[in-house]
């Protein structure tokens, strides 16, 4: 693989600056459709996660004061 | 940049934008402590990561669509002719601003040496975006679930304020051309489509357990911790200066710009193009912060929740006209929008049983619809532009505007949203959980933690 710039001189001498200076020039549909599957994983995951946080927590049945039996003294 | 001046204009306007990314950063902060401040013991780690998770969400779909839809829509598509293009189609190409630019997989959405402006504008933006899904966050709270509010974050962030935004608060916008719309600091694009978008949630969602007694009354459920709420909305307060910088272009020369030849006329400008100056705005904006302050204080009678929300709901109504505005204006039409909306809360609530937790739906929602109805009477005649062909700023337009950003874009979107997530039940967390609290298994961890610690000898 070759880097975008190899050498800072010649890549701002020359005629026309080129702009992108990152690296893999024109796969951005590539890391698009990661970054894109990436959101979709997340989302889809953290729902399933929640879903099943709330029905353990709803099994027990819990009071609206026991939570301060939990109160942590640090 | 071919010289130093030409350099400096453009460095200049890059660290503008740039140090209003950062001051508005402050408002998410805010946002953050105003919240877990208003929510109650149980609830209060989720409160925060709810509001925290809107910032990666609405981040990456700014990216991915959110700031394409900006550049695409001001046309409608199909209800008024581009200036850049004059088709009145999707904007897909062309001068600058046309779409191409805003495609994320476009060169200039990263970093570029021939651009120092499109990332730092995009994140302006961006930040514009993460207050709006704030502004709905609070409304919500101790009741939503994580997954139903983040597709309404995305929604409001990166979808219908993109939409308004494109219509109302462009050069470009068929709003402004058409109605004569005029919202220079966001009274209607930002606060009331998500104060409305907020109400739809609302209405859907229902009240917090306890909120209302069994013949109806409603119950106070104030701030578990004022002073958090306090700071919460100082930092609100000093992120707004940010967004207001935003709002401006730091430096324009008019002259060309208008096609004025042989003039040369630099000034800041609105994001629709036309003089205003950073000086006169800033006395504008404390002086309806005092407007809104003092009204706020006046009319609940010295509650501080009321006064601090007051001050913000001050500013929101006079933002509209804000670049034009006398700052006596803005201190008087902050006043009475700030009393409109402390009205409208109790009313509201009481006649339709909505509990908005953080008053969000009255300060940012109605507050910013008296902004916008108020603004048509004053700035009546005002041109909405310097480019030609344009409607003149007037009440009936600033009326549908204000109908079109909470009505049309707000409420509409967040309460079919909303029921789509009640239908799937995916909207309101379990009624055990609620009672129970949010956090408690986090607090139960925590507790045997802290047991096994203090038995420990070694």
């Amino acid at each position: 693989m070759e880097a975008t710039v190899t050498n800072w001189v010649e890549h701002l001498t020359a005629s026309e600056v080129a702009g992108q200076v990152y690296p893999y020039v024109g796969t951005e549909w590539v890391w698009l459709t990661i970054a894109v599957i990436f959101w979709l994983a997340f989302t889809v995951s953290t729902a399933i996660g929640e879903s099943e946080e709330h029905d353990k927590l709803a099994r027990k049945r819990h009071g609206a004061n026991d939570y301060k039996r939990n109160i942590a003294e640090w | 940049m071919d010289n130093e001046l030409s350099a400096l204009t453009t460095i200049f306007t890059e660290f503008y934008y740039w140090m209003t990314v950062v001051l508005m950063f402050l408002i998410h902060v805010g946002f953050c402590m105003y919240e877990v401040g208003a929510s109650r013991y149980k609830h209060h780690q989720h409160t925060l990561m709810k509001n925290t998770l809107l910032i990666p969400l609405v981040t990456v779909t700014w990216f991915f669509f959110g700031w394409w839809i900006y550049w695409a829509f001001p046309t409608g598509p199909g209800i008024a002719p581009s200036i850049m293009t004059e088709s009145t189609g999707l904007i897909l190409g062309g001068g600058f601003g046309a779409n191409e630019l805003a495609n994320p997989t476009n060169a200039l959405m990263a970093i570029n040496l021939n651009d120092h402006i499109m990332g730092v504008f995009w994140a302006a933006f961006l930040l514009f975006s993460w207050t709006a899904a704030s502004i709905v966050s609070g409304a919500v709270i101790e009741r939503i679930t994580t997954f139903a509010f983040g597709i309404m974050a995305v929604a409001i962030g990166s979808v219908f304020w993109s939409i308004d935004a494109a219509w109302g608060w462009h050069f470009d916008g068929w709003m402004v051309k058409l109605l004569g719309y005029h919202d220079a600091y966001a009274s209607g694009v930002i606060h009331a489509i998500c104060g409305g978008f907020a109400l739809g949630i609302l209405a859907v969602l229902g009240p917090r357990i306890g909120k209302f007694s069994s013949s109806g009354e409603p119950r106070n459920i104030g701030p578990r911790n004022p002073w958090l709420v306090c700071i919460g909305l100082f930092l609100i307060y000093t992120g707004f200066w940010g967004f207001y910088a935003a709002c401006n272009i730091p430096i324009f020369d008019l002259g060309p710009e208008y096609g004025m030849e042989g003039t040369t006329f630099f000034t800041a400008t609105n994001i629709y193009v036309t003089p205003t100056t950073l000086s006169g705005i800033t006395m504008n904006f404390l002086l309806s912060l005092a407007g809104g302050l003092l009204a706020g204080y006046w009319i609940s009678k010295g509650d501080p929740f009321w006064t601090y929300s007051g001050g913000l709901a001050g500013i929101i109504a006079a933002s509209a006209g804000n670049d034009l505005y006398h700052p006596l204006q803005s201190l008087i039409i902050a006043g009475i929008g700030t009393a409109i909306a402390y009205k409208m809360h109790y009313w509201v609530e009481r006649t339709f049983k909505i509990d908005d937790a953080v008053g969000a739906v009255a300060v940012h929602g109605y507050a910013g619809v008296v902004g916008l109805v108020i603004c048509g009477f004053v700035l009546w005649g005002y041109p909405s532009s310097g480019y030609d062909g344009y409607a003149a700023i007037n009440p009936m337009g600033m009326i549908i505007g204000a109908v079109i950003m909470f009505g049309v874009l707000g409420f509409l979107p967040g309460w079919i949203l909303a029921k789509i997530l009640h239908g799937m039940g995916k909207l309101r967390i379990p009624r055990d959980v609620e009672l129970a609290g949010l956090d408690y298994n986090i607090m139960e961890a925590a507790s045997k933690d802290e047991k096994a610690v203090a038995s420990s000898n070694r």
